[in-house]
């Protein structure tokens, strides 16, 4: 048995080492900005260009209407699927998985090809950007959402709640979502993440995003590139840290799913 | 018109017609059983009631108001659940408080009535605490008060107990008793324990197969039976294979032993049948009015507390035989050769056709005892 835990013990520092060496390497690397010592010259470099901020922000911006628009529309419709048509269900799982089975750069010509004449011209719109986005973070947003409405017993709470008289409305912002609390953040942070840092639809539908400035940077210099690395990294680590901390939170509070005991 | 008036009732799912043109009258302040085996319709016909499924035909009146194409939250019902659905995100006094808030009650209001109904429920000083946090019974009992401070004009249940264990069961289901007593209120509940249906309810309607086969009060329900499929349902029962051997007097012979039944024989359905006695109506010591006795071994004794049931095998069949207990009653020992006296008119006979029926039944309720 202790052979066992030993065998296992020494998988998972292999695993750890595949994993954290190439990292380690980037960041001593991103530190030798200057030469013969270990500095933050590089981040300072990074954090001074004026693009950085700029496609920083641009891509923030972007991942946020993503994700208020991406919610707006597929919450109410897991809801929907999941009281109404639960037949419907295997057919939207498959659909979630398309964002993985077509490249996004056929997306992104799709989008350009549809959009760029009448009836509805967005190619010189950001939202177009922000609707190829929404389809790329679907499958994380529905899945998400579809787990937390798993958890609790959404047909009784819906049943209960209209027994006592409440509307549609009440029903869905006094019970469905704040019991959703937990699915909606990991939703969030999950497509805040992929977002900031999605590259070929921002590059091909020609939007000045961080992901087509990492792109360049790491053409042109560097040892900046690996500091960007690294802080993008420590945003998306951050992002998880965050899920986790907020629902650790909601758990204390008493806010437990689907808790049944005798 | 009664409180609540169910009048030619259809609901088909599919092709399936789950309730078929079913009538029910419950007057104010009754409470009412409908009792079954699973996909008897019980429950599709209390969510029609509760406005959750909608009959494809008939009507539904409650206060003298036709309620059908209403929609649930406009029905001003109570309603509980088998696994209590309390909102996992609020406190039991929130939870409460939930269907008073919408029907615009102001505060003072509210909390007065949440805490009249902690009260009512036993459960004061569990205001703070959240779902999660209570036992299976305390959450039902957080249920109940839930619906019931809304003050609606009738309450619904949909098997409230069968999540619970059997101690908790019993206790709550007094509790709910003699609250719907205290407050008066219309209940309609919906249970597949025939045991339940009995201790709890005014009336008791056995439904099978989307029509209620009787109603009446559990007295009547218990020993009046109308149907051999309730009275298979209802209670234990034993089926005895026999033979006629004069229809016109009502001689019958089991297992070589002969008997008189105090029913009418149907001689035209041959000479084979089968009877049915309830356990409770053998003796061990019989009197002139239990002038029948069938003589069997004892295969098995149950010492059930207050009852004491014998298994007697009489000529390869085993039937149950109880007696109450008392610190004078002598037990039979296993292999003992025992009489078992009964009356004439305990011994009810069966038509051929109701047998295969009966049969059914007896399994349907052996396979819900096994599952609650």
């Amino acid at each position: 048995m202790r052979k066992k835990t030993g065998l296992s013990w020494l998988w998972f520092a292999i695993g750890m080492v595949y994993f954290f060496l190439p990292l380690l390497a980037t960041f001593l690397f991103s530190l030798r900005g200057k030469k013969g010592v270990l500095s933050f010259v590089a981040y300072e470099h990074v954090f001074k260009d004026p693009q950085f901020l700029r496609t920083f922000g641009f891509s923030l911006e972007m991942a946020i209407l993503t994700v208020i628009l991406g919610l707006v529309l597929i919450v109410p419709t897991a809801i929907w699927v999941h009281l109404k048509v639960p037949k419907a269900k295997p057919f939207i799982e498959l659909l979630t998985l398309l964002p993985f089975v077509i490249p996004p750069i056929i997306l992104a010509f799709g989008l350009i090809k549809t959009f760029s004449r009448p009836p509805i011209v967005l190619v010189s719109s950001p939202l177009l950007l922000v609707a190829g986005y929404i389809i790329v973070a679907f499958p994380y947003i529905y899945r998400s959402v579809d787990a937390g409405l798993m958890a609790m017993d959404l047909r009784g709470l819906s049943e209960a709640a209209q027994s006592l008289g409440s509307s549609w409305i009440t029903l869905l912002f006094k019970v469905v979502l704040p019991n959703l609390r937990t699915a909606l953040l990991s939703a969030t942070f999950l497509t805040l993440a992929i977002v900031i840092g999605e590259l070929t639809l921002a590059l091909i539908l020609a939007w000045p995003a961080f992901g087509p400035y990492m792109a360049l940077m790491g053409r042109n210099l560097a040892y900046e590139p690996a500091a960007l690395a690294i802080l993008s990294f420590a945003l998306t680590w951050g992002s998880i840290g965050l899920i986790q901390l907020l629902t650790r939170g909601a758990r204390d509070k008493g806010a437990k799913l689907g808790a049944v005991t005798h | 018109m009664a409180f609540i008036e169910l009048d030619g009732i259809v609901k088909v799912f599919g092709n399936n017609t789950v309730v078929k043109h079913l009538s029910l009258s419950v007057e104010k302040g009754e409470f009412i059983s409908l009792l079954g085996g699973s996909g008897c319709g019980k429950t599709t016909t209390l969510r029609m009631i509760a406005g959750f499924e909608h009959p494809d035909e008939g009507s539904i009146h409650v206060a003298g108001r036709n309620v059908a194409g209403l929609a649930p939250n406009k029905r001003k019902l109570g309603m509980v659940f088998q696994n209590y659905a309390l909102f996992p995100n609020m406190n039991v006094r929130r939870n409460i408080a939930f269907g008073l808030k919408i029907a615009g009650k102001d505060k003072a209001e509210t909390e007065r009535r949440v805490d009249e109904m902690l009260e009512v429920i036993g459960m004061a000083e569990f205001g703070p605490r959240y779902p999660h946090q209570l036992s299976g019974g305390q959450q039902q009992r957080v249920a109940l008060a839930r619906a019931l401070a809304i003050e609606p004009s009738a309450l619904l249940l949909d098997e409230p107990l069968s999540a619970l264990d059997a101690k908790i069961r019993l206790r709550l289901r007094d509790d709910i008793r003699s609250i719907q007593r205290r407050l008066g209120i219309t209940t309609i509940y919906v249970t597949h324990d025939q045991e339940e249906a009995l201790s709890i309810s005014d009336k008791v309607a056995v439904m099978r197969e989307g029509v209620i086969e009787q109603i009446g009060t559990p007295f009547e329900i218990y020993n009046h039976p109308a149907t051999p499929y309730v009275s298979s349902f209802i209670g234990t029962l034993n089926v005895l294979p026999a033979k006629i051997v004069d229809a016109a007097a009502g001689i019958l012979e089991i297992a070589g032993q002969v008997i008189k039944s105090g029913k009418p024989l149907d001689p035209t359905a041959g000479s084979d049948l089968a009877v049915t006695v309830r356990p409770e109506a053998f003796f061990l010591q019989g009197d002139a009015s239990e002038s029948n006795s069938l003589s069997g071994k004892v295969a098995n004794v149950k010492f059930l507390g207050s009852v004491v049931r014998l298994v007697v095998n009489i000529g390869g069949v085993d039937v149950s035989a109880d007696s109450f207990n008392a610190p004078r009653l002598t037990i039979p020992a296993l292999g003992d050769e025992v009489k078992l006296h009964f009356s004439p008119d305990a011994c009810v006979p069966l038509p051929v056709k109701a047998k295969a029926d009966m049969v059914a039944a007896l399994e349907e309720g052996a396979a819900e005892t096994r599952k609650g």
